[in-house]
């Protein structure tokens, strides 16, 4: 008895299975949704000149960030412990300083610049027979676990009857929904707006406020290139380059610098604080970025090193020549004295 | 060979399995949030279900949008072990793009249009009147 019902269901099941199979490749023309690339002109772009995840650059960059470590591990916002105390002998506290650099170093890890992202405007049909259907936008959204958050489905069917594309920061908001990330809000914090990021400026808390947008927004949003040049412009422009100096962002704010042409205020600096080997590989990463400038011709024509180097980008680029020789001067007197004493 | 799940699913039940909404959140009046639901058709509509496929908020949100979510992954295995969607999954899957468009959608968007002339003739009726009268 138990075998004919069995029986009976596997013909019917298969029966079933046949239909199915031809459902199915209906389905699958029906569901026709491709992403398009937009990784060719990228492809392009990096032929031409050093961009900045080049291993050249990227090692310049680490170079001038600078490593000090009491800076890195500074005491944090952290629950309370009690602080662990060890008696180690000289060797084994080197070892220990040794694991503190290396996990300096990850901490130290440059976020990425990237251009900004270009607007979605695609519509995948039109369906006026649908116009009216509703007051409100329906939003679908496709929460499979293994697809990379780039490649998600997120479509928006509006009120007229179009299906299209979500834009970014749909897209953006949709994904925090449903995929919650830590420390990111749905709406973006007040402290983004202009009138608020100047106050937090006047407190010198840029750090902060570089974490933050890190956490908040994608790389390449409109929003967070808006803060990080709002943020490196005004620390350009009352010289606090050192509140950047050992973090992750020395290397984007100097990447900013160089792509603008202003690093005259950094090098200053770096001279005044008598770190000659890091203006001299700012000078020439600034030269590796754009060698069709005079100073850059000049040195691949002198080959020049060190202070020579800094010499000709003096004379030749920057608008305050005489503050960058006045500098370097005196450090060469320092130099000569520290050497005589 | 035969799928063996479509067999398993009519062998334990005597029924079979539909995709279908599931009011989530029984606790709130007049807050009403639908899970999408993988469930066998004879359970409560709330009760047990196999396996959770998405949501469905029926409110708009301060955007103004309602949100829908849908694995189609999983949908995919389902309608293929031979689930039956329900009339409001399928109008979602043909809003979506999944599915082709629901005849029942159309003429719901037919039937509004018709109504708002109605309601914008009348107002504009209503008004002459008003005038008429004053």
């Amino acid at each position: 008895m138990a075998a004919l019902g069995t029986a009976r269901c596997l013909f019917r099941t298969y029966s079933r299975v046949k239909n199915v199979q031809k459902s199915k490749q209906i389905l699958v023309r029906c569901s026709v949704r491709t992403l398009c690339s937009g990784t060719q002109d990228n492809a392009l772009l990096d032929r031409t000149k050093p961009q900045f995840t080049d291993p050249a650059v990227q090692d310049i960059l680490t170079r001038i960030t600078g490593l000090d470590l009491q800076k890195v591990f500074r005491p944090i916002k952290q629950e309370l412990k009690p602080p662990t105390y060890k008696l180690m002998t000289d060797e084994q506290l080197a070892q220990a300083v040794e694991l503190a650099t290396e996990q300096a170093k990850k901490l130290l890890q440059m976020p990425p610049v990237l251009p900004e992202r270009k607007p979605i405007n695609d519509v995948l049909s039109e369906d006026k027979i649908l116009d009216g259907m509703d007051t409100a936008k329906y939003v679908f959204t496709d929460i499979t676990y293994n697809i990379p958050h780039r490649e998600r489905f997120i479509v928006v069917r509006e009120p007229n009857g179009t299906l299209r594309k979500a834009k970014w920061e749909e897209r953006d908001r949709l994904i925090q929904v449903y995929f919650p990330k830590d420390g990111r809000k749905l709406s973006a914090p007040l402290i983004f707006k202009e009138e608020n990021l100047k106050m937090v400026f006047s407190q010198d808390r840029h750090e902060d406020v570089l974490d933050l947008c890190l956490v908040q927004f994608e790389p390449d949003s409109s929003d967070y290139i808006r803060v990080h040049a709002a943020t490196y412009e005004d620390l350009d422009k009352h010289g606090k380059y050192e509140l950047l100096r050992s973090t992750r962002h020395f290397g984007g704010m100097a990447w900013y610098l160089l792509s603008a042409r202003r690093v005259d205020g950094l090098i200053v600096d770096m001279l005044k604080k008598e770190l000659l080997h890091d203006a001299v590989s700012l000078v020439s990463l600034f030269h590796m970025v754009h060698p069709h400038s005079e100073s850059a011709q000049e040195a691949a024509s002198q080959q020049a090193t060190g202070a020579d180097l800094l010499k000709i980008y003096a004379q030749k680029e920057s608008q305050r020549a005489g503050y960058i020789e006045l500098a370097l001067q005196a450090y060469q007197q320092m130099a000569a004295k520290s050497s005589a004493a | 060979m035969v799928h063996l799940s479509s067999l398993l699913l009519k062998k334990y039940h005597g029924g079979y399995v539909v995709i279908r909404l599931a009011l989530a959140g029984h606790k709130q009046a007049n807050r009403p949030f639908y899970r999408i639901v993988a469930a066998y058709n004879k359970r409560a509509r709330d009760g047990k279900y196999i396996e959770q496929l998405g949501s469905y908020d029926p409110l708009p949100n301060i955007y103004n949008e309602k949100l829908v979510s849908f694995n189609f992954d999983r949908i995919k295995y389902w309608i293929g072990c031979g689930a039956h969607p329900t009339k409001p999954v399928a109008k979602l899957l043909g809003l979506a793009g999944f599915f082709p468009l629901h005849p029942m959608m159309i003429t719901e968007a037919e039937r509004r249009r018709a109504l708002t002339e109605l309601t914008a003739t009348g107002a504009e009726d209503g008004l002459q009147e008003g005038q008429n009268v004053a």
